[in-house]
C-alpha cells in the first residue's frame, strides 16, 4: 500500500480510469481479458469485518439474525483458492455510470445553459461523429497500406529464396528463413502487446462488447491501446499468423471515438479544452458505439452492418437520433477509406475499395442461385454450425490452459513465436508435398510459387498458404472453377482450422473474422466441387458461390452474430439477392452451434470472468427476490457526514464500494433513517479534494462554488483516495452531501423478483440499485455483479462465485 | 453482352471461313463469296421491288464492300494463325486496315441527301447492326489477345522487345531441333539429356527475357495497360516451357526431402515441449474466492445447484 501514494497523482497516468482497485498494483500489471491477474501477492487479504465503519442505521432490526447467520457461516471451509474456471466473476471490473446524477449542480448547469447552447452541443455531436469516421477510415488505410507493403516484401524475399533453392537444393533453408521471419515479426508484435498493453490482445470485440454492455474494462479505450493495437495487428498479419485485421478495426474505432469525444488525451497529457460537455460515461458510451460501427464499416465496407453491429451489441441504451448519427459516422468512415485507398492505388475518384476486405463482385450470371440450391445452403449452415462449435470447444480448452498456465508475459511471447513458426512450417510442408500444379497463364496469383511444378505452372497450395489471409479468401471466392483440386482444399481446410483455432487467444492483436471466412471458403469450395462431381453434369454449381456460403456458415458458427453479420456479408459481397441465403445459413449455423457451445466472443467474456449482463435474466429465476440477490449490509453515509468517516470508508480496502446511499442525518440518535439519495465515490473524492466542508463555508471564505465542470475535469481517471491529504483537523469537519448527491436514485422493494430487478437495471444502465423496505430504509444494494452471478447453466440456475483475479 | 455478340457472329465467321477452307486458294475467297451475295441482292431488288426503295449510295456501298473485304481478310488471318498463336504478328496490318475502313464508314457523309449519310444508314438503321457487331468483335478479340502490347506505340510493326523475344524463341526451337536430329527417332522418353545440356543457355535466356518483359509490363500496368503480355509471346513461351519441362523433362528440381522433414519436425516438436514444460513447471494460476456479503436464505438454495458443497 505504501507505494501507492507516491505512484498515483491527480493526472493518474499510471492508474486505470478510476480503477481504484484496492492495491495500486492492479492497474498496470493487470493484463485484462488475457489471463494474468495481479499475482497471488494480494492473496492473504481477507474480508475483514469492518463493521466499525458502518453506521448503525443500516441494520434493520429483523435483519440482524441473518447477518449473524452469515457471519457464522463464514468459517465453513470453502476452498479459498481455486484454479481459474468459467464460473467466476472478477472483482476487477466495474460498471459504467450510465445513469445521470441529477443533483443540484446539474440542475444549475441546465438552467445556465440556454437553448442555443444545447443546439451547439447537438452540432458538436455531429462534428465528433464525422471526425470519428474520418480518423477511423484513415487508421484503416494506414493498416492496409503498411500490411500490404510489408507482407509483399516478406513474400517476395521468401519467394526469391525458394526459387533459388529449388534449383540448387537446400529448401530447408528456405523453410528456416520463412519460419524465422514469421517468428521474429510476431515476436515484436507479441512483445508490445504482452508487456505494454495486454488489453490490446485479441480482436477486441469481446472487450468492446463488454464496454457497450456497461462494463468498464480498464485501459480499453486509451490512446496507448490504440497505438499498440494498430502496430500489433500489422505485425501479426505480416508475421503470417492465421489472423485478420478486421476485428481489431472495431476496437480501434472505439478508441478513436472515445478519445475524440473527450477532447483530450490523458496518455499524452493534452487537454484541448473542447467537448467538455461530453466528459461522462453516458456520452462517451454513445460515441464508442459510433466508433465501433465506424470500425466495422471500414473493415468490411459495410456501413449498415456497422450500425447494426452496434445495435446488436449495445441496444439497451439506444435511440433513433443516435442511430442516425452512428450511421453518419459509418458512412464517413467507409468513404474516407475508399477515397484514400483509391488515391493510393492510383485510380483516384474510382472509389473501388470500400473496405479492408473486398469480397469482390458477385454479380455475374453464374453466381446467381436457384431455389433448388437453398436446401443445400441450409445443409452448409448445419456443417458450419458443427464446425464452429468444434472450433469454439477446442479454443475453450486452449484458453483455459492459457489462463491457468501461460500467464507470464515472456511465456506468452514465446508461445506466439512458436505458433508463428509452426504456421510457416505447416504452410511450407503443405506446399512442398502438394503436387497440384495450375497453369500460370490467366491466373491472378500474387506470388506464384513454382517449386516442383513444371515451368509456367504454379503450386496451387501456395496460393492458399503463401499469401495474406484476405487475399486467399478472395481467391477462393473468385478463382475460376478448377483452380484448386479437392485434395488441396481438404488439406488446407483441415490444417487452417487447427492453426486458426490455436492462434485465437494468443497475446497478439488479431481478429478471427478472416480466418473463419477462409476456413469456410475452403470447405465451401470443396463442397461446391464435390457437388458438381456428384451431379456428374457440367459445372452447374460455381464453386465460388458455395465458398461464400461456406464462409458465412463458418463465421456464423464461430461468432454467432446474426443480424449484423448477415448485413455485413451482404454489403461486402455487394449483392442484395444473397441476403436471403446468407440469412438462412447464418440462422442454421447459429441454431446448430448454440446446441453445443456458445459463441466465441461470449465464451471469452465468460472465461475472463466479466460480469456481463445478457438480454434477459435467467428464465427460471422468478422465485429469487431482491432480498436474496442484494448485497447487505450497505455502507451508508449521513446527509451531513463527518469528513473522517468519509475518508475512512473510502480508504477501506476491503469494501471498495462505489456508490453510497445517503440517509437522513439524525445526529445523536441511532434510529434508522430513510433513504435520501445516492452519492458516488468519484463525487466524494472530488469533494474531498476541493475541501467542500461545512465549516469552511461557514468561515465565509471567498470560495468558488463547485461546479459540474470540476467533476468532469477529473473524469475518467479520478484520483485514488490515498492521494488526497486530509489533515487531522479537517477530519473533524462536516461535509454536506445534499447538494451533490443524486436525490432520486432508483430503488426496488425487497420483494421484487430477480427478472424485475434485472430489467430495470439493464434497461436503464444502472450501476447501483438500492433495495429499500416499506419504510424507505436502505436494506441492501444491487450491483452488476449481484445480477450477473445468476446464469442458466446445463443443470438449471447456477451461481457464479466472486473472485479476486 | 459479350457472349451474345459471339453468338451472333458465329454464322458470319462460318460464312467467311467456309469457302476459304474449301477453296484454299491464295486469293481472297471471302470477298468472292461476299460479292456473290451482293449480286444476288441486286438481282432481287432489280427484279420485283419498286424503284423508290431507299437505295444505298454508291459511295456507301463501296465503303461497305471495303469493310466487308477487310473483315474477311482479318477473319481469315485470325483463323489461319490460331495455332500456334501468331495473331498479333500476322494480322496487325489487317486489323489496322479494318480500323481505317470502319473509321471511313463512321465518318463518311453521303452527298445526295442531307438526312441520309452512310454512317447512319450502315451503322444504325436496323436492329442487328451487323457492322458494329463485327467491328466490336474484332476490337474485343484484339484487346483480349493484348496485341497492343507487342506492337509499337503507333501499332506499326512489332516492338523491339517482341522482335528480340521471337528471335530468341526461334533460336531455341532450332536448337531443340538440331539436338534432336542427332538422335534416333525411337528414343526412350526420358533420355533428352543432350537437348537439356545444349539448349540450356538459350532456354534460360528466353525465360529470363520473358520474365523481364513481364516485370516491365507489370510496372507499366499501373498506367492503364493490362497485366498480360500479348498472346503471341505468352503462347510461344508456353510452348517452349512445356517442351522443356514436360516433353524433355529438363527441369528436374533438387528435392531434398530429408532435411526439410528434419527441420520441420524439429519446429513442430517445439510447441509440444513448450506446452509440456509450462504445464509441469509453471505455477498454476489460482483465484482467490471472495465471499459475497449477502443475506443467506434457504429459498435461494432450492433454486441453485450448489456446486461446491
Amino acid at each position: 500500500m505504501a507505494n501507492v501514494a507516491k505512484k498515483v497523482s491527480w493526472s493518474g497516468r499510471d492508474r486505470d480510469e478510476d480503477d481504484y482497485d484496492e492495491d495500486g498494483r492492479a492497474g498496470e500489471t493487470t493484463p485484462l481479458l488475457n489471463g494474468t491477474g495481479p499475482g497471488a501477492a494480494a492473496g492473504s487479504r481477507q474480508l475483514t469485518p469492518s463493521s466499525f465503519l458502518r453506521i448503525g442505521q443500516l441494520s434493520n432490526v429483523d435483519l440482524n439474525e441473518d447477518v449473524h447467520e452469515l457471519e457464522t457461516e463464514l468459517p465453513r471451509q470453502r476452498p479459498n483458492e481455486i484454479p481459474h474456471n468459467e464460473k467466476l466473476l472478477s472483482l476487477k471490473y466495474e460498471s459504467l455510470d450510465y445513469d445521470n446524477s441529477e443533483n443540484q449542480l446539474f440542475l444549475e448547469e441546465e438552467r445556465r445553459i440556454n437553448h442555443t447552447a444545447f443546439r451547439t452541443v447537438e452540432i458538436k455531436r455531429w462534428v465528433i461523429c464525422a471526425m470519428i469516421g474520418i480518423l477511423t477510415g484513415l487508421v484503416a488505410c494506414f493498416i492496409d497500406i503498411v500490411v500490404e507493403n510489408l507482407a509483399g516484401l516478406k513474400y517476395r524475399v521468401v519467394k526469391g529464396n525458394i526459387d533459388k533453392f529449388t534449383e540448387k537444393g537446400g529448401l530447408s533453408f528456405s523453410l528456416l528463413l520463412w519460419a524465422t521471419l514469421n517468428a521474429s515479426v510476431v515476436m515484436v508484435g507479441s512483445v508490445i502487446v504482452a508487456f505494454i498493453e495486454p488489453v490490446a490482445a485479441g480482436s477486441g470485440i469481446p472487450q468492446i462488447k463488454c464496454y457497450l454492455n456497461g462494463v468498464k474494462i480498464p485501459h480499453v479505450v486509451r490512446l496507448k491501446t490504440l497505438v499498440i493495437k494498430v502496430c500489433g495487428v500489422i505485425l501479426s498479419v505480416v508475421g503470417g499468423l492465421a489472423v485478420g485485421k478486421e476485428g481489431p478495426m472495431i476496437h480501434s474505432g472505439a478508441v478513436i471515438a472515445a478519445g475524440i469525444s473527450q477532447g483530450r488525451s490523458t496518455s499524452l497529457k493534452r487537454d484541448f479544452k473542447i467537448f467538455e460537455y461530453f466528459r461522462r460515461d453516458t456520452e462517451k458510451r454513445d460515441f464508442v458505439s459510433a466508433g465501433a460501427a465506424a470500425g466495422v464499416s471500414a473493415a468490411f465496407g459495410a456501413p449498415v452492418g456497422g450500425v447494426l453491429f452496434s445495435l446488436e451489441e449495445g441496444a439497451s441504451f439506444w435511440n433513433q437520433f443516435l442511430t442516425w448519427r452512428i450511421f453518419f459516422a459509418s458512412m464517413i468512415s467507409t468513404f474516407t477509406l475508399n477515397s484514400v485507398l483509391s488515391v493510393y492505388h492510383g485510380n483516384a475518384w474510382d472509389l473501388s475499395s470500400p473496405g479492408l476486405i473486398n469480397f469482390g463482385r458477385f454479380d455475374n450470371e453464374k453466381m446467381g442461385y436457384t431455389i433448388q440450391e437453398i436446401p443445400i445452403f441450409i445443409f452448409m449452415g448445419v456443417v458450419g454450425g458443427i464446425l464452429g462449435a468444434l472450433f469454439n470447444a477446442l479454443n475453450y480448452w486452449l484458453t483455459m490452459f492459457r489462463i491457468r498456465y501461460i500467464h507470464r508475459p515472456c511465456l506468452q511471447v514465446v508461445e506466439a513465436m512458436l505458433v508463428a513458426a509452426v504456421t510457416a512450417t505447416v504452410g511450407f510442408v503443405m506446399i512442398y508435398c502438394s503436387r497440384d500444379c495450375q497453369p500460370i497463364q490467366g491466373s491472378t496469383v500474387a506470388y506464384p510459387l513454382q517449386l516442383f511444378c513444371a515451368d509456367g505452372e504454379y503450386n496451387s497450395m501456395a496460393t492458399a498458404f503463401f499469401n495474406t489471409p484476405e487475399k486467399s479468401v478472395v481467391n477462393l471466392f473468385h478463382d475460376a472453377p478448377g483452380s484448386y483440386n479437392p485434395m488441396t482444399l481438404g488439406m488446407f481446410t483441415l490444417m487452417y482450422f487447427f492453426l486458426a483455432c490455436w492462434t485465437y487467444g494468443l497475446t497478439v492483436s488479431a481478429g478471427v473474422f478472416i480466418p473463419s471466412l477462409l476456413i469456410g471458403a475452403a470447405w465451401g469450395r470443396l463442397f461446391g466441387i464435390s457437388l458438381s462431381y456428384l451431379t456428374k453434369g457440367p459445372i452447374w454449381a460455381d464453386p465460388g458461390k458455395y465458398a461464400l456460403m461456406g464462409a458465412a456458415a463458418q463465421l456464423g458458427g464461430i461468432v454467432r452474430m446474426t443480424l449484423s453479420l448477415t448485413v455485413i456479408m451482404m454489403e461486402a459481397t455487394g449483392n442484395v439477392t444473397y441476403g436471403f441465403p446468407i440469412m438462412l445459413v447464418l440462422m442454421t449455423a447459429k441454431i446448430v452451434g448454440d446446441y453445443f457451445v456458445e459463441g466465441l466472443y461470449d465464451m471469452h467474456i465468460q472465461l475472463q470472468s466479466v460480469p456481463f449482463l445478457h438480454w434477459e435474466a435467467p428464465v427460471t429465476s422468478h422465485s429469487l427476490t431482491a432480498r436474496e440477490v442484494m448485497s447487505a449490509p450497505v455502507t451508508c453515509l449521513r446527509r451531513i457526514e463527518r469528513v473522517g468517516t468519509v475518508v475512512d470508508i473510502l480508504s477501506d480496502t476491503s469494501s471498495n464500494h462505489n456508490g453510497f446511499p445517503v440517509v437522513e442525518s439524525n445526529p445523536g440518535t441511532t434510529q434508522v433513517a430513510g433513504l435520501r439519495g445516492l452519492i458516488l465515490r468519484s463525487q466524494l473524492i472530488v469533494l474531498l479534494k476541493h475541501k467542500v466542508f461545512v465549516e469552511r463555508a461557514n468561515l465565509s471564505l471567498v470560495q468558488r462554488r463547485l461546479k459540474l465542470k470540476d467533476f468532469r475535469d477529473a473524469y475518467p481517471r479520478f484520483p485514488p483516495i490515498q492521494s488526497i491529504h486530509v489533515s487531522q483537523d479537517e477530519r473533524e469537519c462536516m461535509i454536506d452531501l445534499s447538494e451533490f448527491m443524486n436525490p432520486s436514485p432508483y430503488t426496488v422493494p425487497q420483494e421484487a423478483s430477480l427478472p424485475r430487478v434485472f430489467k430495470l437495471f439493464r434497461a436503464l444502465g444502472l450501476r447501483h440499485l438500492v433495495v429499500v423496505n416499506n419504510r424507505n430504509e436502505v436494506v441492501g444494494m444491487v450491483t452488476r455483479k449481484d445480477l450477473a452471478r445468476y446464469r442458466l447453466g446445463k443443470e438449471g440456475l447456477e451461481e457464479l462465485s466472486l473472485a479476486q483475479t | 453482352m459479350a457472349p451474345l455478340r459471339w453468338l451472333v457472329l458465329l454464322p458470319a465467321l462460318a460464312l467467311a471461313l467456309g469457302p476459304a477452307a474449301a477453296e484454299g486458294s491464295r486469293r481472297l475467297p471471302a470477298l468472292e463469296a461476299l460479292g456473290e451475295a451482293e449480286e444476288l441482292a441486286e438481282e432481287l431488288w432489280g427484279a420485283g421491288l419498286p424503284g423508290d426503295l431507299p437505295e444505298l449510295e454508291p459511295e456507301c456501298r463501296q465503303l461497305l464492300a471495303d469493310f466487308a473485304e477487310g473483315s474477311a481478310a482479318l477473319t481469315g488471318c485470325l483463323g489461319r494463325n490460331a495455332r500456334p498463336v501468331r495473331l498479333c504478328q500476322a494480322c496487325h496490318r489487317h486489323y489496322r486496315q479494318l480500323l481505317v475502313q470502319y473509321g471511313n464508314i463512321a465518318r463518311a457523309v453521303g452527298n445526295s441527301s442531307e438526312s441520309h449519310n452512310c454512317a447512319k444508314s450502315i451503322l444504325t438503321s436496323d436492329r442487328l447492326q451487323i457492322i458494329v457487331t463485327l467491328s466490336d468483335f474484332f476490337n474485343e478479340t484484339w484487346e483480349a489477345a493484348n496485341c497492343a502490347n507487342c506492337l509499337k506505340n503507333n501499332s506499326e510493326g512489332l516492338s523491339n522487345s517482341t522482335v528480340e523475344f521471337l528471335d530468341l524463341f526461334n533460336k531455341s526451337l532450332t536448337c531443340f531441333e538440331h539436338n534432336l536430329q542427332g538422335q534416333t527417332i525411337h528414343l526412350s522418353p526420358n533420355n533428352y539429356t543432350e537437348v537439356c545440356k545444349n539448349c540450356n543457355e538459350t532456354y534460360k535466356m528466353l525465360n529470363d527475357l520473358y520474365n523481364n518483359l513481364q516485370k516491365m509490363n507489370r510496372q507499366g500496368g499501373e498506367s492503364g495497360h493490362s497485366a498480360h503480355l500479348c498472346i503471341d509471346v505468352e503462347d510461344a513461351m508456353n510452348i517452349t516451357r512445356k517442351l522443356w519441362s514436360r516433353t524433355f523433362n529438363c527441369s528436374v528440381p533438387c528435392s531434398d526431402t530429408v532435411p526439410v522433414i528434419a527441420v520441420s519436425s524439429f519446429i513442430l516438436f517445439l510447441p509440444i515441449v513448450f506446452y509440456l514444460s509450462s504445464f509441469l513447471h509453471s505455477k498454476q494460476k489460482k483465484r482467490i474466492l471472495i465471499l459475497p456479503k449477502r443475506i443467506q436464505s434457504n429459498a435461494s438454495l432450492v433454486n441453485i445447484q450448489e456446486k461446491y458443497s
